[in-house]
């Protein structure tokens, strides 16, 4: 028996501590999900800010995307650039669920839903959930699996492929995914004149020959086999008419869970397996770690929580799933986060993702950004103020330089959204300008990202932040 | 007396790179408790024989055993789990990483919780962690390095670099450490604790040690058995006094008028 075995032997915490402390932040999660689904989501209603809410959610469906990704990127240090396409392999999986299982079960493809599921704040008179929530719940998982197993095969050739051939390998399945989608027929809607979108995806009666006219019943669909109905699926048109199930609360609660499971994994044993991958492979080997195994499971784990998250997305309020949507723009805005929040952390990804996310909402509606200037340069102020401070206390400025920066930034922002303002130019259409020269100036500025592999969470990090100068040089 | 049990037999391992014959009929066996040397002139082939009985290079011929297991052409991280562990010449550390962190890597390897385990926080896994912070503490505080336990381990210097490596490599467990050059870009104050804490290591940890060195103040007043390597051949091997004496290890050293 090894030395450790023997050690954890006399050390075990007993099971009734840690069952509660493995729990607590699980129900911490859920409790808090309740919260935005009962209560946030209402007030916003009803305070006519429905447009936080919608925010709100792409921000939450993103940071699980950019959560995910650093346990590849940042973890392993490998370098997929492929990501949506799990997102598209869950998206789809969960799509098909939902929308025939609803047609099985229900008839049509509405929102059957309990509470939890409800996009209609404030009701009362609907249970707390429903069947149709653990089909969603199902579908949301199943998709998520199916991905994982994508990543399992996309993960393989890590074993021999490295940097640029893995990228490259990667780029490939996104491309595939999309094309095999995109491929799929539409022939049904492109012969009738008076379809409804409705139709769209359709199934023909099952060995019947496809007649214009001859759309399928719900009791078609039930007694088609479930393997033809990811035939049908819109193609290139898009599967429209799914029904909202993407509700505050299962936003919350997924990335909620996916924050919680990223740093359980990060501030574990096999966390820092993966790491030691990515900070030398040859070491980590030679200390016992099955490189290549552990290069496969970040992969398959990263592409479970992109497929729930391509589920989420796909029924999201206002959102047409399209395989054009899910290619290698979207997986480039998936990098852009977890580049910016710092390969391998994953507050920084968190961080990351909800700015790439508003801002090219800001970008669009310039109101805001053009009112905010203001404050930007009170940052600015602040900031010098601050490092002045700072420096004559002989402590660390990097807190004035964040402050600083920051106001340079929402000044420099809003002025431009100022005069957009003013010559009616839309700005959200140059949004990936503003990446690229965010990317340029993190670069030069911070190459580690906002956070490194650090976390906010770490004691360090704030340290770091108040510590005095250790070298007292000029700068 | 019974005899010590062998920990690491090679018998004739032969490695070439395209022309060159980097290590021709290599031989050597180590038993619990031994500390060897190896050690021949820049280009001899030393750190190849570390690669290939540490799995990173296959053999072109020849036998490599680890307790018994046959293990030419297995994977590193199969042989590191027998009881082989390593240090490498230039200093492989996960720099991102912290002190107590690479040294906590090392105790990976011996973790019976699985994946799933640790992601539901099990008993297991929370025993386990705790027994890996102690473990790896307790190696920082033998090889000194304790006090920086939080800093990145890039930013020690290259000395406690070193170190660092030996605490990584500890913590795996090992029946036997190889140890590539480790007084390299030490200073003489240094070179004498290490020898110490050499002998200290196998004392406690009862670890077989062998070691690559330049420093002959080191290799002669440590090791019991000596095997010096030239041109990737054997040209010697024996004890110290027998090594240092033999004409054809001066003349590798001295070279021919
Ligand atoms: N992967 C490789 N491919 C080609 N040649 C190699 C490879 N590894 C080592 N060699 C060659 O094998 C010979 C032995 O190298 P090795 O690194 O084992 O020497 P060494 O005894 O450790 O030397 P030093 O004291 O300088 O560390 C050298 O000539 C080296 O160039
Ligand atoms: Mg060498």
């Amino acid at each position: 028996m090894s030395d450790l075995r023997h050690r954890a032997a006399s050390l075990s915490p007993g099971f009734v501590p840690t069952a509660v402390l493995s729990i607590l932040p699980v129900a911490a999660v859920l409790g808090i999900a309740m919260l935005a689904q009962l209560w946030l989501a209402p007030v916003l209603a009803n305070a006519g800010a429905d447009f936080f809410i919608k925010m709100g959610v792409d921000i939450l469906v993103a940071m699980v995307l950019a959560i995910s990704l650093t346990m590849v990127n940042g973890f392993t240090g490998q370098f997929s650039i492929g990501h949506a396409a799990f997102m598209a392999v869950g998206a789809y999986t969960a799509a098909c669920i939902v929308y025939y299982g609803s047609y099985r079960f229900y008839g049509n493809a509405n929102v059957q839903g309990g509470l939890v599921s409800s996009m209609v704040y404030g009701v009362r008179d609907v249970p707390w959930f429903a069947w149709a929530d653990a089909l969603f719940l199902g579908a949301l998982l199943a998709g998520g699996l199916v991905a994982a197993g994508c990543g399992y095969l996309v993960g393989l050739p890590s074993l021999r492929l490295k940097g640029d051939y893995l990228a490259i390998v990667t780029l490939g399945f996104g491309e595939i995914v999309r094309v095999l989608v995109q491929s799929q027929t539409t022939e049904v809607l492109a012969e009738g004149a008076s379809v409804t979108p409705d139709h769209l995806r359709m199934i023909p009666a099952w060995g019947s020959t496809l007649a214009v006219d001859d759309y399928i019943t719900a009791e078609a669909i039930a007694s088609a086999p479930v393997w033809v109905w990811p035939k049908y699926v819109g193609g290139a048109l898009g599967f429209g008419g799914l029904p909202f199930y993407t509700s505050p609360f299962w936003v919350v609660l997924v990335a909620g869970l996916t924050l919680l499971v990223a740093f359980r994994i990060k501030s574990s044993s096999y966390g820092r397996a993966f790491l030691s991958i990515r900070e030398d492979e040859i070491a980590s080997e030679a200390m016992g770690v099955n490189v290549t195994a552990y290069k496969v499971r970040a992969f398959v784990v990263a592409a479970f929580f992109a497929g729930i998250a391509g589920g989420l997305f796909a029924h999201t309020v206002g959102v047409q799933l399209n395989p054009a949507e899910l290619g290698f723009q979207k997986s480039f805005d998936i990098i852009i986060m977890v580049v910016l929040g710092g390969l391998g952390s994953i507050s920084g990804a968190a961080i990351a993702a909800v700015i790439v996310t508003i801002l090219p909402e800001l970008l669009r509606t310039p109101d805001l950004l053009a009112a905010s200037w203001p404050y930007g340069l009170g940052g600015v102020v602040l900031g010098a103020g601050l490092i002045g401070v700072l420096r004559s206390g002989g402590r660390s400025t990097t807190l004035g330089r964040a402050v600083l920066f920051a106001g340079l930034l929402v000044a420099g922002l809003g002025l431009l959204a100022l005069w957009a303002k003013g010559s009616e130019v839309d700005l959200g259409r140059y949004r990936m300008v503003f990446f690229a020269l965010a990317l340029i100036a993190m670069m030069i500025l911070r190459p580690q990202g906002l956070l490194g592999v650090g976390e906010i969470w770490d004691r360090s990090f704030w340290a770091d932040l108040v510590a005095r100068r250790s070298k007292g040089g000029v700068s | 007396m019974s005899e010590r049990r062998a920990i690491l037999e090679v018998v004739g391992v032969n490695k070439s790179f395209g022309g060159l014959k980097a290590v021709q009929d290599f031989n050597l066996t180590i038993r619990e408790g031994d500390l060897q040397g190896l050690i021949g002139p820049n280009g001899a082939g030393k750190t190849t024989c570390f690669n290939l009985l540490t799995g990173v290079y296959t053999p072109d011929t020849g036998e490599v055993r680890v307790s018994g297991h046959r293990v030419e052409g297995a994977r590193p991280w199969r042989i590191a789990r027998l009881g082989v562990a390593r240090t490498f010449q230039n200093i492989r550390l996960f720099g991102a990483l912290s002190v107590l962190d690479n040294a906590r890597l090392g105790c990976h390897l011996r973790v019976g919780h699985s994946f799933a385990g640790m992601v539901l926080r099990s008993v297991l896994h929370r025993s386990e962690e705790r027994a890996i912070r102690d473990r790896a503490m307790d190696l920082l505080g033998v090889l000194g390095l304790a006090d920086r336990a939080h800093e990145e381990a890039k930013s020690l210097p290259y000395g406690d670099q070193r170190k660092l490596e030996i605490a990584r490599a500890l913590a795996t467990e090992p029946r036997v450490l190889l140890l590539d050059e480790p007084a390299a870009g030490m200073n003489p104050q240094e070179k004498v604790e290490l020898r110490g804490l050499i002998h200290r290591i196998r004392e406690r940890f009862k670890v077989a040690i062998l070691l690559i060195e330049h420093d002959m103040g080191v290799v002669m007043n440590l090791c019991e058995h000596i095997t010096v390597l030239n041109f990737g051949q054997t040209i010697a091997a024996g004890s110290p006094g027998v090594v240092q004496n033999d004409p054809r290890v001066i003349e590798a050293y001295l070279g021919t008028e």
